[in-house]
């Protein structure tokens, strides 16, 4: 059994069939986590200013990059093993560089809420055995996270929910649209306007408190009564919730502690964003956006969005992650204008701007590691087939003696 | 044969308030060969209601411009086969999302990137090409 890299959930049931050192075929994934893990069309080759070029050259030439900026910028690792993330911490310290990943404009905001203990959470396996009440608030889990009802959620057998989603739960989606998550919560989708969820939370705690919510009277106060019966529930927060409370989010804190009885699980995409969170915030306190000068400095200037924003970045080096395709374009132009370092296993938009571009191995197929699952738990990440690729933990501690 | 007036006078313009969304497809896509036709036919849609294609006079399969102060695409538009009461569309994360996505997060590094204003009119252009979308930060 082999573990998925293709999300959070770090699926560790998988079967591979292997012909000629190649997999032929995925079995027990999703349709990302196949795809993911079968590898991409486009594989990236090493080079510089876009002309091949041997590994030994792209790691001098890296080297001298960050050697040369006055303020490089460590950007990604989010899909990358704890082991890499930790050298990459090692690294941006070495070089007192900027360092951020896509938590940032993610789930930053909330990881470190819970890291910091302001959010009462629980593991996906005590979700799976005891939880009755299933909250999917702006998740779409169905799409992002595909295997999350069936393994922990609405559908599986647990300790105190044998018979599953027929009888013992029952699940909920707020949305601004009837996504595919939302679909299987028959009977209990609450549609909400385009940034309304504050003002549904603050209608949501009063229909809590016993008050009639001037909101949605009846719903309100149909859904309270649900919540308020739980035993064990699980608030499952999706980006669509963050990004709508993202000024406010203090009240999601509030409405967590008039619930004693719910759990708040962050929904993370990609496979080690949390990882890289956890390790960053053992290291400096902060889950993201920090600079090494000699001591740490968490700063919103240092967020990707802001730093490319204002050029105040020197150099980038992007390790597993494609901010040309993932940022807002009016914000990429500033990557035009400085050397830009990618580390990837495949070709992105972001490689073919790169200055230096390094392939790397893919983990969970083509390298080792472990990484965190998005309840926080440690998962060991196997390796498929053999390769030659470097690790990116390779690479960071080969950038790290060259700097 | 007359002349055809319809050349010479602009299509009629929408203002259009759009969200974004993942789609397990649009993701296997991305996966498999983000450069691919597969990858560009999930990404480049906008998913509107059936009482919006109705205001708009729009239908699925025709060409829409999309333009606001952040840039311009090309995309095709689709009917939701959910229900949707109209007064939001629909797009998926990618490059033509993100073209039309502000910078602007009041000093806080997040933006919004659920909540798109736009100006939407039909179009004979082609779907915006993804290196039409990343060309202009080639060095």
């Amino acid at each position: 059994m082999f573990t998925c890299t293709g999300c959070a959930l770090l699926c560790e049931d998988i079967e591979a069939i292997i012909e000629n050192n190649q997999i032929k075929e995925i079995r027990n994934a999703c349709r990302r986590g196949a795809a993911r893990m079968k590898g991409c069309a486009n594989r990236l080759v090493s080079s510089i200013d876009q002309k091949p070029a041997d590994i030994e050259s792209c790691l001098k030439k890296a080297a001298e990059i960050l050697r040369n900026a006055k303020s490089p910028m460590l950007f990604g690792l989010d899909n990358s093993t704890c082991e890499a993330q930790a050298k990459g911490i090692q690294l941006a310290k070495k070089t007192n560089a900027i360092i951020d990943d896509t938590s940032s404009f993610c789930q930053g905001l909330l990881i470190e809420k819970i890291l910091q203990k302001k959010l009462r959470t629980c593991s996906l396996d005590d979700i799976r055995n005891k939880a009755d009440v299933l909250v999917y608030w702006g998740s779409d889990a169905q799409d992002s996270q595909p295997r999350h009802l069936s393994r922990f959620s609405y559908f599986p057998r647990g300790e105190s929910r044998q018979r599953g989603y027929e009888e013992d739960r029952l699940a909920i989606a707020i949305d601004v649209r009837e996504s595919n998550t939302a679909k299987i919560c028959k009977g209990h989708f609450y549609r909400i306007p385009l940034k309304g969820d504050k003002e549904f939370i603050l209608a949501l705690m009063e229909a809590l408190s016993g008050k009639a919510p001037a909101y949605d009277t009846k719903n309100m106060l149909g859904l309270a009564s649900i919540l308020k019966k739980a035993q064990f529930g699980a608030i499952f927060v999706g980006i669509g919730l963050t990004y709508s409370i993202k000024n406010d989010f203090e009240i999601l804190t509030a409405l967590a502690n008039m619930l004693p009885r719910f759990n708040i699980m962050p929904m993370v995409g990609h496979y080690n964003m949390r990882g890289f969170n956890e390790a960053l915030f053992k290291e400096t306190g902060f889950v993201n956006r920090v600079k090494f000068e000699g001591k740490v400095v968490n700063d919103n200037k240092f967020a990707v969005i802001e730093a490319l924003k204002k050029k105040s970045i020197d150099a980038l080096v992007v390790v597993g992650s494609d901010p040309v395709l993932s940022l807002p374009r009016s914000i990429i132009s500033h990557l035009a204008s400085i050397p830009v370092v990618c580390i990837d296993p495949c070709q992105t938009f972001t490689s073919r701007i790169a200055t230096v571009n390094i392939p790397s191995a893919a983990s969970g197929v083509e390298s080792a590691g472990s990484a965190v699952r998005m309840d926080g738990k440690l998962i060991g990440i196997k390796k498929i087939i053999e390769n030659n690729y470097m690790t990116d933990e390779d690479i960071m501690k080969r950038l790290m003696e060259a700097v | 044969m007359g002349i055809d007036i319809g050349k010479f006078l602009k299509n009629p313009e929408f203002e259009i308030l759009i969200t974004t969304y993942r789609d397990i497809f649009q993701v296997e896509a991305l996966e498999r060969d983000r450069f691919g036709e597969e990858y560009k036919k999930l990404s480049a849609v906008i998913t509107m209601s059936k009482n919006d294609l109705q205001k708009t006079g729009f239908k699925s399969g025709d060409r829409v411009k999309l333009s606001n102060n952040n840039g311009t695409v090309v995309v095709e538009v689709k009917e939701s086969k959910k229900n949707e009461s109209g007064g939001l569309a629909f797009m998926v994360n990618s490059p033509w999302s993100n073209t039309l996505i502000s910078g602007e997060t009041d000093g806080k590094g997040i933006p919004e990137f659920k909540y798109i204003m736009a100006r939407i009119s039909l179009s004979k252009e082609e779907i915006t090409p993804i290196l039409d979308l990343i060309g202009a930060f080639h060095k």
